[in-house]
């Protein structure tokens, strides 16, 4: 693999578009990306946001290599991206652990696919679970765990397989606002120790600003990154950060934009309702 | 503790009205409980029982291995792959459906009065509700879970066998419980329709003479029979579905 040093493109998109046939019996097209043309850098934290529906997460997926693209490029880590690979790790809303195996076992999964040994990996599993605060849960299955920690193993296994980028869709979608703030405090710290490139997806506008280098702005669909926004609120980052007077002029900036695409887009699904 | 006794109670009352009954009514034919358990005495002292209750139970064993290897077998392949459950489907559904008791003269046809006629008569009463239900469990896999696997590098083989597998064990158990019953009565049916030997045997001679504490006694050690596997199969499944949460409250 190309070495990459800092500063330099680690994810570059180009002219990415992508439609969606409707599986009813309409058989209509839904544009759902719109020639998307980014590049993220080695240890940028970035966030996308935008209203429902405007193909955030589909663009995650695609950088992912879940879907394939209709036009356009991915690339990573200076090669395309052809299908998923352990090298785009992920982290899912609906935490995906295997609930028949313990957290150190869901940890070490990565690892077990790919063929380390049983004492390497659940040794590297054991750190990564101390890591994320989860020491002395080892062997606790996920029924046992609440959602804040089933969310922690998760980050810990993407963790576990060291990967170039870590794609994060959403993952504190379902937990409760004060498990949510929590994990975001957590996730910074966390982040500070290897500062991956991370790109995550949220419709939330404080983990937009709080946690992101730079935060994409999508409009509603067809989603096209609409504007990028610089967060120098410094590093390392704490709670503290909503504090600053620049985090308020990113939320209001940030609002102001959402809310146009939220209004066109309820505008458009009304005007699609009442036409049907 | 309880809940047992409760069960073990309400049988006991059941039997002891049953012997009233029975008492009461004046019929020589009523079967009861005392006489029940004299003929389950004379069974087992007299000694035709046994080599009786081995060769039915061996039948059984045939029989309900090969259906859990084809059934499962099959299930989860038919699960995996759409062509080949769409291909079989009109005989599972077919062969589910009718009566069963309508094949016990076609295998006879077939395998004449060897062994093999009755465990193809259980295979048949206990397989095609295996690869239902193993179907089923593979097409219930979480979807979200087989896309994580893709993600951190598993490969087809790795997906069917980490995945897929540990995912659809819980029902695949479950069906293997109720499958083991319907193998339990093919081989009954098996015995007295086709070759008259084993456990049937006895039931039809006992059947013959209208004693029916005799018949009684047969069904009594074929349910004990099938009650033991059933426990069996209860802490299998319990060991290694161990992680499903209980769902019900106590």
């Amino acid at each position: 693999m190309r070495s990459i040093e800092r500063g330099t493109s680690v994810i570059e998109i180009t002219g990415l578009s992508k439609t969606f046939v409707k599986s009813d019996k309409s058989k209509k097209t839904v544009e759902v990306l719109r020639d998307i043309n980014v590049n993220i850098r080695e240890n940028e934290f970035i966030t996308i946001v935008g209203p429902s529906g405007c193909g955030k997460t589909t663009l995650l997926r695609m950088i992912a290599g879940l879907i394939k693209p209709d036009a356009g490029t991915i690339e990573v880590g200076g090669r395309p991206v052809e299908g998923p690979s352990p090298e785009r790790a992920m982290v899912f809303q609906t935490f995906a652990l295997m609930p028949w195996a313990s957290a150190l076992r869901n940890v070490a999964f990565g690892l077990e696919l790919r063929g380390t040994p049983k004492k390497e990996r659940e040794e590297i599993a054991r750190t990564l679970l101390e890591k994320v605060g989860l020491k002395g849960f080892e062997n606790s299955l996920p029924s046992e765990l609440s959602g804040g920690m089933r969310q922690r193993v998760g980050l810990a296994r993407a963790l576990a397989v060291n990967p170039t980028v870590l794609l994060m869709d959403e993952p504190f979608g379902g937990l409760d606002e004060q498990t949510k703030r929590l994990m975001q405090e957590e996730l910074l710290r966390i982040w500070e120790l290897e500062r991956k490139t991370v790109v995550f997806v949220t419709h939330s506008l404080d983990e937009a600003i709080l946690l992101a280098d730079r935060c994409f702005l999508m409009s509603a669909r067809p989603g096209e990154i609409n504007k990028i926004l610089d967060i120098d609120l410094g590093r390392p980052r704490t709670r503290d950060a909503e504090l600053n007077p620049k985090y308020a002029a990113f939320k209001k900036e940030l609002w102001e934009h959402l809310r146009q695409a939220q209004v066109e887009d309820e505008t458009l699904a009304r005007k699609v309702n009442v036409t049907e | 503790m309880f809940r047992w006794a409760l069960g073990g109670a309400s049988l006991l009352g059941g039997l002891v009205c049953l012997e009233v009954l029975a008492v009461a009514s004046g019929q020589p034919f009523y079967p009861r409980p005392t006489e029940i358990s004299s003929r389950l005495g004379d069974l087992f002292v007299q000694g035709r029982i046994y080599s009786s209750l081995w060769r039915s139970l061996q039948n059984l064993f045939l029989g309900f291995v090969m259906s859990l290897v084809s059934g499962i077998g099959i299930g989860l392949l038919c699960g995996r792959y759409e062509l080949l459950e769409r291909t079989i489907r009109p005989y599972v559904n077919a062969l589910l459906t009718t009566p069963t008791v309508v094949f016990a003269p076609i295998y006879f046809a077939i395998f004449g009065t060897s062994r093999w006629s009755i465990v193809g008569l259980i295979i048949h009463y206990s397989v095609f509700y295996l690869i239902i239900n193993s179907t089923t469990a593979v097409r219930a896999a979480d979807r979200g879970l087989i896309e994580m696997a893709m993600v951190f590098g598993a490969d087809e083989r790795q997906r069917m066998r980490l995945i897929l597998l540990p995912s659809a064990l819980p029902l695949i158990f479950a069906s293997m419980r109720v499958s083991m019953a319907r193998s339990v009565k093919g081989m009954i049916n098996g015995e007295v329709l086709i070759a008259v030997v084993g456990l049937g045997a006895i039931n039809q001679d006992f059947a013959r003479v209208f004693d029916l504490s005799g018949v009684f006694a047969v069904a009594t050690i074929v349910v004990a029979v099938a009650m033991l596997l059933s426990f069996v199969l209860a802490t299998a499944d319990r060991r290694i579905n161990h992680w499903v949460p209980n769902v019900r409250k106590s």
